[in-house]
């Protein structure tokens, strides 16, 4: 049986159907549930408890129906329209199928051309989608490229991102259903970002004219699409941001003192990769007056360290991206990026006073007791529980604005190879670039 | 005009639940708590309500690590073990 407050209905029954007991006994208490005196939250419960019993041992209405659905590929629809851009649009939006933004329609042909640098058959599946679990055809994400604007020529930068996504680590189930406002980030890195002209330059999360925003509204559509996240109903999020819409960028290897992320995680110089990270929004880190490393890195690690972000009460991986001159000002002084996670992960840090004692409570004595129980009010809580879960990268253009990507914590970031189907990288000649 | 539905069906699950208990007596209640606040406190609460209107049901409570991450395999295997209907909190 299920106890949920009101908002999560949807999800829970679309859960219990995915999952395969359509009439699993749902308890729904009035929301809010979290941040309300725990009287209130008892009266609630106290008031469906009658029900709560009497369902736990009531025989399941349904319960034949519980199978999941068999795969069904293509679909091919014929939807009378007048044009692309009226009647055609509203349709999709009427079948939950939209992002809310104009989309490229997915005619047979333009499926067709998706698919050409994609060396696989149509009906290979890379994995379900949580947490609809739809099937992630490549037929299917092609559609959703389709759809977003993509060439065919990012189609494998999107099936690395698709494929990285579904690993276990990444938690994508966590990611489509939180309250958080979480959104995949993807970092390319590689030829093939310059080649595909993912920027890593000025105004690199936008606008501009180049990949990034197609590439990451692919993944958006095939997180609504085959993963079923339809924001209210199933995407939870309060508030969202703006990278639901579309979040992806390139490292700017060209300039950054040190190796990039696809060094870091152990790719060569011929491989490009995607690493997709459960992120928030960017918060930007205005530093023009630093000449040193230390003053650079104080200014950074005075922004990372914030009370509300996820990163102080789970094990996360906070992201900062230098911007290539405060990069140039730390490395000047022979700090290794290893130098640098460490630094973050020692100053980058909360004293337990600036938490309400609500939070002391529930989250601090509760989930960390070894650390934060009898200890003094100025005891620092970190944002990562070790140096080396600090993420570090560098891009951006010309300036001396760095910024700070809190992540979601009940995720790790995952780094995929840009591959052929038998495994050898994509090279930027192959893809026409 | 002749469109790819961008939609993905659900792949097939091999899923099967549990037999359902038909009776109250002897019914062992499975308690997850899954860290969000105050769900402790509201289990809490549900096992001395139980305790107190359910004769012969007992409750067995466990905690998973993280909300938004899957209840790790020790604590299905738990669950299996000490519980034959289990009360999970989902959302806020």
């Amino acid at each position: 049986m299920l106890l949920i407050s009101t908002p999560f209905v949807a999800l829970a029954r679309s859960q219990s159907r995915i999952l395969g007991m359509p009439a699993l006994p749902v308890a729904v208490l009035p929301h809010p549930i979290a941040g309300t005196p725990i009287e209130t939250v008892i009266a609630k419960l106290d008031a469906a408890f009658d029900e709560i019993v009497a369902r736990l041992a009531s025989p399941l209405a349904d319960e034949s129906a519980s199978a999941g659905r068999s795969v069904e590929q293509g679909a091919w629809l014929d939807i009378a329209a007048a044009d692309e851009w009226t009647d055609l649009q509203q349709a999709f939006v009427d079948r939950g199928w939209s992002d809310g933004l104009p989309f490229v329609p997915p005619t047979e042909q333009r499926v067709a051309a998706m698919q050409r640098h994609a060396g696989m058959p149509p009906d290979r599946v890379l994995g379900a989608v949580p947490p609809k679990m739809g099937a992630a055809t490549l037929e299917k994400i092609a559609a959703n490229a389709v759809m977003a604007g993509c060439r065919p020529e990012h189609l494998p930068i999107v099936l690395a991102a698709v494929d990285a996504m579904l690993a276990p680590a990444f938690n994508l189930y966590g990611l489509q259903t939180t309250t958080h406002c979480v959104a995949p980030l993807l970092v390319v890195n590689g030829p093939l970002a310059g080649a595909l002209k993912v920027h890593a330059g000025n105004n690199l999360f936008g606008p501009g004219p180049w990949a990034n925003g197609v590439i990451g509204r692919a993944i958006r559509l095939v997180l609504l699409n085959l993963g079923g996240g339809k924001p209210g109903e199933i995407d939870k999020a309060t508030m969202g941001h703006p990278g639901k819409y579309t979040f992806c960028i390139a490292e700017n290897e060209a300039v950054s003192p040190w190796p990039g992320l696809r060094a870091d995680r152990g790719f060569g110089a011929e491989v490009s990769t995607v690493t997709v990270i459960g992120a928030e929004a960017p918060h930007n880190i205005n530093d023009h007056e630093s000449t040193t490393a230390r003053g650079v890195l104080k200014m950074i690690t005075g922004t990372m360290a914030q009370t509300g972000q996820n990163n102080v009460y789970y094990a996360g991986e906070p992201l900062l991206i230098l911007c290539p001159e405060h990069a140039a000002t730390v490395a000047s002084e022979g700090l290794s990026k290893d130098d640098v996670k460490r630094i973050l992960y020692e100053e980058a840090r909360v004293p337990l006073h600036c938490f309400s004692a609500e939070n002391i409570e529930r989250r601090m004595l509760r989930k960390f007791p070894e650390r934060y129980k009898d200890r003094p009010l100025d005891t620092p809580v970190t944002i990562a529980q070790c140096w080396e879960d600090m993420m570090v990268i560098v891009a951006g253009g010309p300036g001396k604005h760095s910024m700070y990507v809190p992540t979601f914590g009940g995720t790790r970031s995952v780094t995929r190879a840009v591959l052929h189907s038998d495994g050898r990288p994509w090279l930027a000649s192959e893809l026409g670039a | 005009m002749k469109l790819l539905s961008p939609e993905g069906q659900p792949l097939p699950l091999a899923l099967r639940g549990a037999t359902r208990p038909l009776k109250l007596d002897g019914l062992r209640i499975g308690l997850l708590d899954n860290t969000k606040a105050p769900v402790d406190k509201m289990m809490a609460h549900l096992e001395q309500r139980i305790a107190e209107r359910v004769p012969g049901a007992t409750t067995f409570y466990i905690s998973k690590k993280h909300p938004s991450m899957a209840a790790e395999p020790e604590v299905f295997e738990a669950l299996r073990t000490n519980a034959d209907v289990v009360i999970n909190a989902l959302g806020d």
